[in-house]
């Protein structure tokens, strides 16, 4: 999983240099926003299941913002995550669920009950 | 927050945050102010953020970047058009819900 996020960020010039300004802006972020970020950074790795690598830099700029953010106003870290910090990861990445992995396996689903259905008899 | 409350609030934040935008344009850290002043006290920035996020890509708000003294500019959020016609098809969709759960507590029908 975690291979096959960096071969999608470094799919094009652009998009890997969009990925190491990211790196960059994570290693930047001050304690203990730093390790908050990478510990969450670690869960999207293998909980984020997105694959289009143009949506995923959007959720990573999107992500190192909130922490550069927060940083900056003193917020708490508490305050960031809530009391369920698995909540919140999968809350975040849900928001960028444009296209992922599953995806095909749901448009499978749905179209082999939509032909069983049409295909039934009325009542 | 007990649990129930946070069950509940999954499916309702998302309009609840439209409705404070539909008053004025915010941005994130002032929508967490005003529900936490509201009540909702261990209410997460993170999640407000995340719903923030989920209706811009929904084409619900616009947004523009405003200049901050310190770190990077704040996105101020605005509930355009088609975050209105969503606004208003989530409270007639409250509203039956709410009718409903009414009528069961006065004693079921």
């Amino acid at each position: 999983m975690v291979a096959k996020w960096i071969g999608l960020v470094t799919g094009s010039l652009e998009q890997k240099k969009q990925y190491k300004q990211y790196n960059v802006r994570m290693d930047a972020l001050p304690e203990p926003y730093g390790t908050a970020a990478k510990a969450l950074q670690r869960y999207f790795m293998y909980n984020g299941g997105v694959v289009d690598g143009q949506t995923l830099l959007k959720m990573m700029s999107d992500f190192v913002e909130l922490w550069e953010r927060a940083a900056v106003d003193g917020t708490p870290v508490r305050v960031i995550v809530g009391a369920d910090p698995v909540d919140f990861a999968d809350t975040f990445t849900a928001a960028y669920a444009g296209k992922q992995w599953i995806d095909k396996e749901r448009e499978r689903l749905t179209r082999a009950i939509n032909e069983l259905a049409d295909n039934e008899p009325q009542p | 927050m007990g649990r129930q409350m946070t069950e509940m609030l999954k499916g309702t934040l998302e309009g609840i945050v439209l409705a404070i935008l539909s008053a004025r344009p915010a941005y994130g850290y002032e929508i967490t102010t005003q529900l936490r002043e509201q009540g909702f006290a261990d209410i997460a920035e993170g999640t407000v953020y995340a719903i923030l996020v989920r209706i811009e890509r929904n084409g619900l708000v616009d947004v523009e970047k405003v200049p901050s003294e310190k770190g990077p500019p704040r996105k101020v959020y605005s509930l355009n058009g088609q975050g209105h016609e969503y606004l208003d098809e989530f409270f007639r969709t409250w509203s039956f819900l709410n009718e409903r759960l009414e009528q069961l507590h006065q004693g079921g029908r």
